[in-house]
């Protein structure tokens, strides 16, 4: 897993310095919105309350982590877990009949029309968000954060077979949905 | 080479993370199996696919945002989070200055002296070390969990707290129903009933406790570890656990009814025949998600019990290479370990 912050930074943090609140936020900030991006099928406006629930937790609890496990994986933890959560109450929503309030915006058109490489990548995040929850953060956590099997598996609390299994099935509906784009 | 189809390594050996005799193997299976290299040529282009993501900038506000939201979950009342988040845009530079010192502030403040907020119930603002908080038939109260979570109580429950510092946080859940959501590293959080403790692996769950003293956990997200005298019960998500004068055995809401109801009456303690009757209903009854309970059960029946649950879980899970029916009966500790890496995917 990429370092990318130091543990004088996270102490810095812990100790209440602004700079280095910052300094955290700007280093994680894309991979999170990126991630909860994808996982909302483009929904722009979750994804930034996603960014924000995150790394509010993150802020307020920080002063309690205590290198028990890697600052990272417990990030993308929160960041799997927020996810999750948020997911099931907009489920709570619609099965309440509220389907109008979950608005997602299909914001690829200009895109779409700019680039094919955009255009693919659109087909992918769209499957992708089809995907089952567990197996769309697996596969969000490899090919955004490049992480291991090894990785993954202690930020989902599971096993690297569970990984490996789940990257498969993945991998096959991607192909599967998308091999004539190819 | 494998014998078998090596469908569920070929993302493995993609990626590289396979051992060196392991991708050995792999390559000299590819060459002999076209099924399988057609698999490969699948999980290749998935994965040429999903490598086209790219990350996207987070939007500017998103910092200012943060401080705001910061900034206002620190006052005295926070009904509901969409109140925290101010409607207007700030007008300028200097008012953007002053919050990101308030808020910087406020974070300051907030983990000096974490507190346990509490709404809903007038006269109780807060919740300190020792204190008892109750609702009655009428009331529920939310209260915040130091800076790590927050739970909700139930009419007709009674906490108190015992210990709120860095390092643990710890209620005692006396009576009644609460839901408790964290996002605090794992066993930060942790629940006291009468007949075990819930430690928080970082999760949501609700838990219940009766009059004598039983609890209720469903877990909805995470892992909860229920914990008493050495025995630990590890309860995943979709599942539930009672527990009587320790920590029962964990299954999965969708498990049938017969299941359910032999699984209570074995964690009550029966004897005899009946308990041999209500052991076959549960191993009848058995689905492969049910090795849940099955795992659980192993260590605490005697060893004929465990031969039996063996063979049912080596049918529903066979067991990996090296792990036999008399060192399971053994609880041999090592093979133990080996089949937990099988069955645990299951609720993982």
């Amino acid at each position: 897993m990429e370092q990318i912050i130091d543990d004088s930074t996270i102490e810095a943090c812990q100790r209440g310095d602004s700079d280095a609140f910052r300094l955290l936020f700007e280093a994680y900030k894309d991979r999170v919105y990126s991630i909860a991006l994808c996982f909302f099928d483009g929904n722009e406006a979750t994804a930034k309350d996603v960014t924000q629930d995150v790394f509010v937790k993150l802020f307020i609890s920080i002063s309690q982590f205590q290198n028990r496990s890697e600052f990272s994986t417990w990030l993308y933890r929160l960041v799997t877990n927020t996810c999750l959560d948020r997911r099931r109450a907009s489920r709570r929503l619609l099965s309440f009949g509220n389907s109008r309030e979950i608005e997602i915006p299909d914001q690829r058109r200009s895109v779409e029309e700019k680039y094919i490489q955009r255009e693919l990548e659109a087909s992918v995040r769209k499957v992708i968000a089809g995907m089952k929850p567990r197996l769309r953060i697996t596969v969000l956590l490899k090919y955004f954060e490049d992480l291991s099997y090894e990785e993954i598996a202690v930020v989902l609390g599971c096993s690297k077979g569970t990984v490996a299994s789940r990257l498969n099935r993945a991998h096959q509906i991607l192909a599967r949905k998308l091999s004539h784009h190819v | 080479m494998f014998r078998k189809h090596i469908t569920r390594h070929l993302s493995a050996y993609h990626h590289g993370e396979l051992s060196g005799d392991e991708k050995l193997r792999v390559e000299a299976h590819l060459r002999e199996c076209a099924h399988c290299r057609r698999g490969y040529d699948e999980v290749r282009l998935g994965a040429q696919l999903a490598s086209t993501l790219s990350l996207s900038e987070a939007p500017e506000s998103t910092w200012n945002d943060l401080l705001k939201l910061r900034s206002a979950s620190s006052g005295p009342s926070r009904p509901s989070r969409r109140q925290w988040i101010p409607q207007a845009v700030f007008a300028g530079l200097a008012a953007a200055a002053v919050i990101v010192i308030v808020g910087i502030f406020s974070w300051n403040s907030f983990w000096r002296s974490p507190s346990w907020e509490v709404t809903g119930l007038p006269g109780t603002p807060r919740l300190r070390a020792g204190q008892v908080l109750e609702t009655d038939s009428s009331s529920t109260a939310q209260v915040k969990v130091a800076n790590i979570g927050q739970i909700t109580l139930d009419p007709n429950t009674r906490i108190r707290l015992l210990v709120t510092r860095s390092d643990e946080h710890r209620i005692a859940l006396d009576h009644g129903r609460l839901e408790a959501a964290t996002w605090a590293p794992p066993r930060l959080f942790i629940v006291e009933t009468p007949s075990a403790a819930a430690v928080d692996l970082g999760c949501k769950y609700t838990l219940e406790v009766e009059d004598d003293g039983s609890s209720l956990l469903h877990v909805i997200l995470g892992l909860v570890a229920l914990e008493r005298g050495g025995r630990e019960t590890i309860v995943p998500a979709g599942a539930f656990c009672r527990t009587l004068a320790a920590p029962g055995t964990p299954f999965f809401e969708d498990s049938s009814e017969r299941f359910q109801s032999a699984l209570r009456d074995l964690d009550s303690g029966v004897v005899g025949p009946e308990r041999t009757r209500q052991l076959e209903i549960i191993l009848q009854e058995a689905r492969v998600r049910d090795a849940l309970s099955l795992w659980h059960l192993l260590p605490r029946l005697d060893p004929e019990s465990r031969g039996l649950i063996y063979d049912r879980l080596a049918q529903l899970l066979p067991p990996p290479s090296g792990v036999t029916r008399d060192g399971i009966i053994a609880l041999d500790r090592a093979m133990l370990d080996s089949w937990k890496k099988v069955v645990s995917q299951l609720w993982q």
